[in-house]
Formats: structure tokens, C-alpha cells, sequence
């Protein structure tokens, strides 16, 4: 017992010393960072694209879960060339010991599944941090309804982590200063009833309260119709589209069915005939990587602004 | 067959009562005078007022109107697939589910949505879980004949062997897959009347209706082969290519409906029991009676599958699992009594 209080004692003596800790908040954890890590993990296209933004790429030995899903396009490649695709998928434990990895940057439903083999608790032990996209708390904890804050404050903790706060500041700065001027020029009028069309045929999966695109949508002048459905990604019945009757539809573009065959499901349903956007063919494409919290979240806010604006005739 | 008429009127007025009462219920609730209204003025424009907005006459006559028939046309054929395959293969656990004619349906399925993309447009989907369904009912008659499975016990067991082998390479298909997407998978694993459309359901009705009449009329055939081989080889029935033939019927009907419906297990396990408790084991009644209460379970269990998560939808799979089960444990217990 003496040896322990001893031993604990030098340990908080020698850290304190030698570096000046860095305490983040990831989703109902505090994560405590000793020093700066060296050698980070990122999982999926828009997560790796925060620490690519951040200028991170050398502190990388590698990101996972992109290839497998044909999610990697040019401008993203051109971030990442030097580092190799530690798993296509999700990683295994393995995958990111064998890598060597002290700290991976991941979510729920973004290369984690709760109760599953890589959490923050399964990778403690082997000395890898976890830190866990604001987004996806909302699958273990209770949280506020989606804000492109969520991606500002991924954005801010991750230069906390890395040592590269004034550079995470001045991004997020720019970013809010981009979209404060960029919002003065929307001429102010009804949000229009937006309707996030990720998939599905039998029954649609969609943006709920807590997933990104509701942020974005309201970002641009508009609102989800499903803002009110408390869950993040998820499913919901044609009924409730139908009965709610959204003037615009947002297809997520990703997977195996395009764009467009998604656009022409929706027109060729007779029962979506009657609905706002499909009488007036107002769809408009969102990339995975645009509609999931990250750097593009800012041009896809653009993009949403102009398919909102009034129709002229 | 005294008794049979009172029986009919019954059946077919609780068919009428489930379906409005089927259509009213949902995500949305509708009243059954707007359910009603729509459907008349459906028949013939502006005989009752219109009091309701554009929107609920879409939900009722372009999503659970289509859905509501699927579920009636789908719990029919299912059912009368197990009752023939129960009298073919003199198995009481028959069903198009146990056999691995679903499974194969669901995996053409889910390898169109996850890996190869809609390359025949919307019909790329039903269309591979059609072939899906039929290719393994293939393996399975294949399987049974390189194990030399005659008898009909080792029938089905062949089917559950291939079932399982269908069900680990679909599963290695979902795990490859992309996760944002599996949750589209789970409609064919589980099953669910949501992809119900006017225009797509003449392709079930057809079969149901062409399969069906074909059934009916083999009733006294299907008869026979409960008793034994023997005595339907006697009877001047050739028992090896009758049931060959049953068995492709069956995978006609179980094909189409999984290709709109996804997996939907138990029911053709189920109705031919409860139905045989009510009418007696004659295929004349067994089959249409077969129909009518595959048709009425299966309406009240999109009922339930639609309302007991609402707004979400739970899939009917999951509905049919566990009354099936349940029905399973009580088959086994009256079983164990006698």
C-alpha cells in the first residue's frame, strides 16, 4: 500500500514534469493525454479528413474502414498517399496493436459498435486513446439535438490532443465566419420541409434529431422533417414522409445504388406522386463524406443553400 | 361437407374486417370512414365527399392498400406451400422457410443490394431473390439425391443443411458489406410487406393464382401421398416425380413472395396445423382453407409488426418467429400428452 501511494505519487510528480497533460471531453468520458500522440488511427473518409485538415497526416500511421466501401475519392487520396489502409473495414483489436497505433479516432457506427471488440475500454489496456466523434454519442449517452458545433468541437478537441490548437481555432474561426457571411446573404423566409434520403426501399433510412444533416439542413434554411424522430441514423415509414410532404429531398450518395436510381425510386412511386419535391423534381446529392460530420460539412451547407432557393418561373 | 358453407362466411367475413382494419392502423392513423371513402371513390370518383388531405388518400390507397394485399397474397401462398410440401414429404415440420427456399431468396437479394449494385434497374432486386429462391431449392432436390434421401425425413433435413449453408454465405455477404447499408438487409432477413406496390403485384397474384389452381386440383393426389408411398403408387400416382413436382410448384410461390416480402418463417408451418384442427385432413378444404387463414394471419401480423413499435416498423419476421415458435413449443407439448 505504501508502494503504491509512493509509486503514485513519483508517476504524477514525473508527468507533471515533463509535459503539460491535455484533458478532453469524448462523448461521457475525460480522456487524458500525456503527451501529443504519434502515432494515430482515424476510421472512415470524414473522420480522417478532421486530421488531415488539422495538418495530421505525420502523426498518422494509418486510417481504416475506407476502401472497403469505395468511400475514397480523389481529393481524399491525395491526403493520404504516404499512409497505408491499416483494414478496408472496420479494424479488429490486432489490426491496431500490430500497427502500433497509441490513439484512434473513431465513433459509434464509425469503426466501434457498442458492446463490440474495439471500444475505448477493450483498447485501454494495450495503451491506444480513444477519442469518439461528437456525432455518434448519442448511441451511449444522452446529447443535444445535431449542431455543426458537433464537428467544430471534433475539430477543437483533436488540436487539444494533438498539440495544433491554433490551427484547429483559426479553421474553426474561418468556418464560422465563412458560414456567418454566407448566411446574411439567404434571404430570410420559410424553412422548407427537407426530406434526407440515405436508403432503403421497403422503408427509408434517414437523418434523425441527432445525425448531421439535420444541422446542416437548418444551417442552410431549412429544417428536417424528421427532426423531431430522437435518434441519429435510423429508419422510419413512408407513411410518416408521406404525411409529412417535404418540399426537398436529400439523397446520400454512397454504396452500391446510385444517385439517381435512388432519385428514380422516388419518382416512380406512385404513392410519393403527391409530394412537394417529386412533383417539382427537387432533389438534391449530398456526399457521404459532405453529409457526415467533417471539413465538407461547410461546402455541403452551400450546396443544400442553393437547391433551397425559391424555385423561379 | 356439412358444415362448410357457415365455415366459409365466417372466414371470409373475417378477411373483410382484418383488411379495413389493417388499412387504418399505422405510423399514421387513418379513420376507417376515410379508409372506406377512399376505397369507393377509388371504384367510382365523388360518390362520398372528400374530407381528407392528398396525403392520407396516398398513404391508404398507394402504400397500405397494396401492402394490406401483398400480406393477404403472401400468408396465402405460404401457407398452401406448407401444406403441400407437409403432404408430399409426410413431414409435419415442412415449411418453405425450414427447407432453404427463402434463405436462397434472401441472399439473391441482399448480393444485389450490397455487392452488385442495381444493374437491372428496381427490378434487379425481386428478380435475383426470385432466382435465389429456385437455385437453392435446385441444391436442395440436388443434395437430396447425391445423399440418396428418398425417404422424406431426410428430405427436409437436406433442405436445413442447405438452409444453413445459404444463410453463413449471406451472412458473409452482409459482413462484407457496407454497414451505413445493412440495415436495408434486414428487411430480407427478417421480412416486411413494405416494397408492396400496385404495379409489381400482379407478378404474386399470377403465380398464386396459376399455382393454386394446379394445387387444388392435385388435392385428392396430395390425399394419397399423406397416407404413404405405397398406397399412392397404387393409386396410379408416380410418387417420386409428383413430389419433384410439388416441390417446384412450392418454390414458384415461396420464390415470388420472398422476392417482395423477404424471409417471413412459420407460417406455412403453422396454418396447415391449425387449419387440419378445423376442417379435417381432406387437401380439398385443407388447401383454400389454408389460403383464407394464411391470409387473415398474416394481415394481423403486419398489424402488429406496424403498431407495436410504431412509428416504427418492426419486421413481420420477427411476428411470425414468435407465434411460430410459441405454436412449436405447444405442437411439441400436445405431442409429448398424447
Amino acid at each position: 500500500m505504501k508502494t503504491l501511494l509512493l509509486s503514485s505519487i513519483s508517476l504524477l510528480l514525473s508527468t507533471g514534469i515533463a509535459f503539460a497533460q491535455t484533458t478532453v471531453q469524448s462523448c461521457n468520458r475525460t480522456v487524458t493525454f500525456e503527451a501529443p500522440p504519434e502515432r494515430a488511427v482515424s476510421n472512415d473518409v470524414n473522420l480522417t479528413e478532421m486530421m488531415l485538415v488539422l495538418g495530421l497526416a505525420d502523426r498518422m500511421v494509418g486510417y481504416t474502414g475506407i476502401s472497403g466501401w469505395n468511400k475514397l475519392d480523389e481529393e481524399m487520396r491525395a491526403g493520404v498517399e504516404a499512409l497505408p489502409e491499416l483494414s478496408a473495414q472496420y479494424p479488429s483489436k490486432e489490426v491496431l496493436i500490430g500497427a502500433d497505433a497509441d490513439f484512434f479516432f473513431a465513433g459509434w457506427n464509425y469503426g466501434m459498435r457498442v458492446g463490440g471488440e474495439v471500444t475505448p475500454e477493450t483498447l485501454a489496456p494495450f495503451g491506444i486513446e480513444v477519442y469518439e466523434l461528437t456525432e455518434s454519442c448519442t448511441h451511449i449517452m444522452e446529447k443535444d439535438k445535431a449542431s455543426i458545433e458537433d464537428m467544430y468541437n471534433d475539430l477543437l478537441n483533436l488540436g487539444r490532443i494533438f498539440g495544433v490548437e491554433d490551427r484547429a481555432t483559426a479553421l474553426v474561426e474561418g468556418y464560422r465566419a465563412e458560414l456567418a457571411a454566407f448566411a446574411s446573404t439567404l434571404e430570410p423566409s420559410d424553412p422548407l420541409r427537407v426530406f434526407v434520403y440515405d436508403s432503403g426501399e421497403d422503408a427509408p433510412f434517414t437523418a434523425g434529431r441527432y445525425a448531421m444533416p439535420t444541422a446542416l439542413i437548418e444551417a442552410a434554411g431549412g429544417t428536417n422533417i424528421m427532426d423531431d424522430f430522437e435518434r441519429s441514423w435510423a429508419t422510419v415509414t413512408w407513411e410518416e414522409v408521406v404525411e409529412r410532404n417535404p418540399e426537398v429531398i436529400v439523397i446520400v450518395n454512397y454504396g452500391e445504388v446510385t444517385a439517381e436510381q435512388k432519385r428514380d425510386f422516388m419518382m416512380s412511386n406512385p404513392a410519393f406522386a403527391g409530394l412537394d419535391a417529386v412533383r417539382n423534381d427537387r432533389f438534391v446529392t449530398l456526399e457521404y463524406v459532405e453529409a457526415t460530420p467533417g471539413p465538407r460539412n461547410i461546402e455541403a451547407i452551400r450546396t443544400l443553400a442553393d437547391a433551397f432557393r425559391p424555385i423561379t418561373q | 361437407m356439412r358444415g362448410t358453407v357457415p365455415l366459409l362466411l365466417i372466414g371470409v367475413a373475417s378477411l373483410v374486417i382484418s383488411l379495413s382494419i389493417a388499412i387504418s392502423v399505422g405510423a399514421v392513423p387513418v379513420p376507417t370512414a376515410t379508409v372506406w371513402g377512399v376505397l369507393i371513390n377509388k371504384l367510382s370518383p365523388d360518390i362520398v365527399e372528400q374530407t381528407w388531405s392528398a396525403g392520407r388518400e396516398a398513404i391508404v390507397w398507394d402504400i397500405r392498400f397494396p401492402r394490406a394485399l401483398l400480406a393477404m397474397m403472401v400468408g396465402a401462398g405460404l401457407a398452401m406451400v406448407g401444406a403441400s410440401l407437409q403432404a408430399v414429404t409426410r413431414n409435419p415440420l415442412a415449411d418453405p422457410h425450414l427447407l432453404g427456399i427463402s434463405s436462397g431468396g434472401a441472399f439473391g437479394a441482399i448480393l444485389a443490394l450490397l455487392h452488385t449494385g442495381l444493374f437491372l434497374g428496381l427490378l434487379t432486386v425481386p428478380l435475383l431473390a426470385f432466382l435465389g429462391a429456385l437455385g437453392a431449392t435446385a441444391i436442395v432436390l440436388g443434395v437430396s439425391r447425391i445423399a440418396d434421401a428418398t425417404s422424406a425425413d431426410r428430405l427436409v433435413l437436406a433442405g436445413v443443411a442447405v438452409s444453413f449453408i445459404i444463410m453463413a454465405a449471406a451472412n458473409v455477404l452482409i459482413f462484407l458489406g457496407d454497414p451505413r447499408a445493412t440495415h436495408t438487409v434486414v428487411f430480407w432477413m427478417l421480412g416486411g410487406l413494405g416494397l408492396a406496390q400496385w404495379d409489381q403485384l400482379v407478378f404474386p397474384l399470377v403465380i398464386l393464382l396459376a399455382c393454386g389452381v394446379w394445387l387444388f386440383s392435385q388435392a385428392a393426389a396430395l390425399n394419397a401421398m399423406t397416407i404413404g408411398d405405397e398406397t399412392a403408387s397404387t393409386l396410379g400416382i408416380p410418387v417420386a416425380r409428383f413430389r419433384l413436382i410439388v416441390f417446384v410448384v412450392g418454390a414458384l410461390i415461396t420464390g415470388v413472395m420472398v422476392a417482395f416480402s423477404g424471409i417471413i418463417g412459420f407460417v406455412g408451418l403453422m396454418v396447415p396445423h391449425i387449419v387440419r384442427m378445423i376442417v379435417g385432413g381432406d387437401y380439398a378444404r385443407v388447401l383454400p382453407a389454408s389460403a383464407l387463414v394464411g391470409a387473415i394471419f398474416l394481415l394481423w401480423a403486419d398489424i402488429a409488426a406496424r403498431t407495436v413499435m410504431r412509428p416504427e416498423d418492426m419486421p413481420i419476421g420477427i411476428v411470425t418467429g414468435l407465434v411460430g415458435g410459441v405454436f412449436f413449443v405447444w405442437l411439441l407439448a400436445r405431442r409429448g400428452a398424447r
